[in-house]
């Protein structure tokens, strides 16, 4: 026994860019990949590793100089870097247990579609990470691998659900049959939809416009390497820097936005063959039932809806980060906030208007979910040597997905130390998911009961 | 040097780089001389020139320069094969008429 857990202390002292290839050239192999390729997924991870590593110094060594003379000159001190989604995936990887949860997922998937409690496949194996994120969180409350995985399993089978409650509503909105979605930033939907129900009652806002030619105009903003360099010289005037420090500070902020989905790629390239073969696995024993394919997010990003509020909702976070009180993050990689547009697009069913209200409301969310998750993510990097951090530096993410779902359910354990905040907004969260679904379910009855008569 | 062919994601990072890895498989299973990149859907019309065809994870309404492959088909693997010989022909195409 001793020997076991000395060579398995001494795979996890490798740290995660050799141990995780590790894992999934073993994992490769169980799903049988010829040895080669394996081999070739199992180096790719490695090289993502690094590679992040290298980019998320480069990244923390720019911003942190830069907010510490912004609270030198400004006062406002937000000490934690925003990494984005990319950092955080990485970090959630590098989890010991990470690929427990691919077998889980798709037991629960496979048993929901067999006792018909489901009619969606989730064939998004990308975003296993999202639910190695909450595990995560819930394991350093609780210090129980156990109590993780059963609410991570939670989390899968309300993934499916609303993938479910969604599936209409989703072919509706972008118009290609027999997908959903099972991305759990769709959570959120579920308390917007109680303030989009009131927003609807104020007459002006039910007014419809085109985005498209907005969005034509304004998208340039929104590309990485434009809105890095505009980012970083705004950080640098905050900063106080001089012009020649200001300018440099565009470009290397721009460098470490262009670079992330670079690097990110590598991810998915080495994870493909394995989610693959565990796809075609599942879709070959299915076969014959009906079912709706989960997918991730991006096949709705033809909206222009979504890429609008996006944009404009990038100055909002930037202004609520400097004031918002309890805020600690100075918003950078996850800026462009995907998992706020995504479901106010849903609930809104494309109006610009109230899907904007909607992501200044529920941005100081984001913030202060990002705040709270820091210490975790910050540990989990160190342990785990998967991004190494200077002493005292804090990484974190502010566009978290579902980010009160995620931020309720890892908390929730928290109960037995007295705290119930976390279970209350549990509790509420749950009312607004049954009120949402009904919503779905009822709009989806009376559109067929139309089409049939 | 490789036809480009491009798929592009919200962030080209994950669904286009999936959908992308799938391809590059397939090619290379037939021996076909072509590359899908994964970009950022934000910039995907800076791609367009100088690729072979687009395969689009999106329902669009928009008119590309390039033929476009209905990418959703590799995600569901319903209806592969079909978009897979569009592709194919498409590369074949470009191959054509870059040595005219």
């Amino acid at each position: 026994m001793q020997a076991l857990a000395s060579v398995v202390n001494f795979f996890l002292g490798l740290g995660a860019a050799v141990f995780v290839p590790i894992i999934i050239i073993l994992a490769g192999l169980f799903v049988r990949m010829k040895v080669k390729d394996a081999i070739s997924s199992g180096i790719t991870l490695g090289v993502a590793f690094s590679g992040m590593t290298m980019l998320i110094n480069y990244m923390t060594g720019v911003i942190t100089p830069a907010a510490e003379s912004m609270l030198k000159f400004t006062g406002i001190n937000l000490p934690i870097t925003d990494g984005g989604w990319t950092t955080i995936s990485t970090i959630s990887w590098s989890w010991p247990y990470a690929f427990l949860m691919f077998p889980l997922v798709i037991g629960i998937n496979i048993l929901m579609l067999v006792l018909n409690k489901t009619d969606t496949f989730n064939a998004d194996l990308w975003n296993v990470w999202g639910k190695i994120f909450t595990a995560v969180a819930a394991y350093y409350i609780t210090g129980s691998v156990v109590i993780a995985f059963v609410i991570a399993a939670i989390q899968v089978v309300f993934e499916l659900k609303i993938a479910d409650f969604h599936q209409y509503r989703i072919t509706d909105l972008s118009g290609i049959p027999g997908v959903t979605c099972t991305h759990k930033m769709t959570f959120l939907a579920a308390p917007m939809y109680i303030v989009d129900c009131a927003l609807r009652k104020i007459p002006v806002l039910n007014k419809s416009f085109n985005a498209k030619d907005l969005r034509d105009k304004l998208g340039i903003f929104a590309e990485n390497h434009v809105l890095g360099f505009l980012l970083g010289i705004l950080f640098g005037v905050l900063a106080r820097y001089d012009i020649a420090k200001i300018l440099t500070m565009g470009v290397q902020c721009s460098t470490a936005l262009t670079l992330f989905p670079v690097i990110s790629k590598y991810f998915s390239q080495a994870l493909e063959p394995i989610s693959n073969a565990l796809s075609e696995y599942m879709q070959a024993k299915f076969s014959g039932r009906e079912m709706y394919i989960g997918l991730d997010w991006p096949f709705m990003g033809g909206a222009s809806e979504i890429w609008l509020v996006i944009i404009l909702t990038i100055p909002v976070t930037l202004l609520m980060s400097f004031f918002l009180p309890g805020n600690q993050i100075l918003p950078f990689a996850g800026i462009v906030n995907i998992a706020i547009a995504v479901p106010a697009y849903l609930v809104c069913k494309g109006n610009v208007v109230r899907m904007w209200i909607e992501c200044v409301v529920f941005t100081p969310i984001f913030l202060w979910v990002g705040t709270a998750f820091a210490p975790f993510m910050t540990e989990l990097a160190n342990s785990t040597k998967a991004v190494e951090l200077a002493s005292g530096q804090m990484i974190s993410n502010s566009s978290i997905d579902a980010p009160i779902f995620t931020y309720a359910f890892s908390h929730a354990a928290k109960v037995i130390q007295g705290d119930f905040i976390p279970l209350i907004i549990l509790l509420a969260w749950l009312v607004c998911f049954v009120l949402y679904s009904r919503a779905l379910i009822k709009e989806k009855k009376e559109a067929l009961a139309k089409g049939s008569a | 040097m490789s036809v480009r062919v491009i798929v592009a994601c919200g962030s080209g990072v994950a669904t286009s780089q999936t959908v992308a890895s799938k391809v590059n498989r397939m090619l290379k299973d037939k021996g076909i001389d072509a590359v899908v990149e994964a970009v950022d859907l934000k910039s995907v019309d800076r791609y367009m020139e100088g690729s072979a065809a687009y395969i689009t994870i999106v329902k669009n309404s928009t008119e590309y320069p390039i033929p476009v492959i209905n990418g959703i088909a590799f995600l569901t693997g319903m209806g592969k094969d079909q978009e897979f010989a569009k592709l194919q022909k498409a590369i074949e195409d470009y191959q054509k008429k870059k040595i005219l």
